[in-house]
């Protein structure tokens, strides 16, 4: 593949951007948790695109960025099992996943 | 060839990453997300990172879908009653702001990309002719100067399990009185 470094950035940026919209626009908190991965993704991607421009420039294979994407996926292994779990708590409070009925002191609110 | 294939990878992955933001069902959401990891995984394939989209697949495509999807069908989130009555209403100047900011960070991002100057090596092997094997580099950085981190990361591993454990536990009574259960013990 012999596809510049920059546009394998520009995609990073875009899905990073998608993912973005999604964790401030949606109210749903498994879709924000899906949103989150997403930019966790896009991250990895601009780790590889660096991973990949440097191996090339330096004429070996570059092992820092692949390590941290390593590192990077078992982050967001962890982040998504402890986002359910919390998202699981929540529906056992409120019967709901929507974030409308967050409230910050984490007291049952008696608006709803 | 290999070029254009990336192409198409980048075009299916960002349009199912936008599937994922705006579908209202979140099995389709999470069906969506599924395809955009499986494009980004096409893409580590062909920059030459065999194991990381062997990685993608299992870790991202395998266990972390598997989560979501058990916990949208566990919480009756594809049913069209439950989705809704969870159906929030955003206001316009809501969707203004977010759609604002996620932009300006687009913005901010594509114009630092582009105005780097970056050099063209070539970048036209799939595997390597001679040179370090990517996985056999990877794994001598990851077990020589990252060995800390990768034991930061099983510690991290462990702590999540038991922590999830805890916080997915059904509370026997009421939760304060869970709450004084596990100070005492």
């Amino acid at each position: 593949m012999n596809v510049p470094t920059e546009h394998l950035l520009i995609l990073s940026a875009i899905l990073f951007a998608i993912g973005m919209g999604g964790f401030l626009l949606r109210r749903n908190m498994i879709v924000v948790l899906m949103s989150i991965e997403l930019m966790l993704n896009a991250a990895n991607l601009a780790f590889l695109a660096g991973a990949r421009q440097h191996s090339a420039q330096a004429g070996h294979w570059v092992a820092e960025g692949p390590v941290m994407v390593t590192f990077v996926i078992a982050v967001a292994a962890v982040e998504a099992a402890v986002g359910l779990a919390l998202v699981i708590a929540f529906y056992r409070r409120k019967q709901t996943v929507s974030l409308d009925r967050l409230s910050p002191t984490g007291a049952t609110s008696k608006a709803n | 060839m290999v070029d254009l294939l990336f192409y198409v990878a980048a075009g299916v992955s960002v349009l199912c990453a936008l599937g994922v933001v705006v579908s209202a069902n979140p099995v389709q959401s999470v069906m969506m997300l599924l395809g955009s990891f499986v494009g980004i995984a096409l893409i580590y394939l062909l920059a030459g990172f065999q194991f990381l989209a062997a990685i993608q697949i299992l870790v991202y495509g395998g266990a972390i879908m598997v989560l979501f999807l058990f916990v949208v069908m566990l919480l009756n989130q594809g049913d069209p009653v439950v989705l809704a009555r969870e159906q929030g209403v955003l206001r316009k100047e809501q969707l203004a702001v977010g759609l604002a900011v996620a932009g300006s960070a687009l913005a901010v991002l594509l114009v630092a990309v582009v105005r780097t100057d970056l050099p063209r090596p070539i970048f036209g092997y799939l595997w390597p002719e001679g040179g370090l094997d990517p996985l056999l580099g990877m794994a001598q950085a990851m077990f020589g100067p990252y060995v800390l981190a990768f034991e930061g990361a099983s510690v991290l591993l462990l702590a999540t399990a038991v922590g999830v454990m805890t916080l997915a536990k059904r509370q026997r009574s009421t939760p304060v009185a869970a709450a004084n259960e596990e100070v005492s013990a």
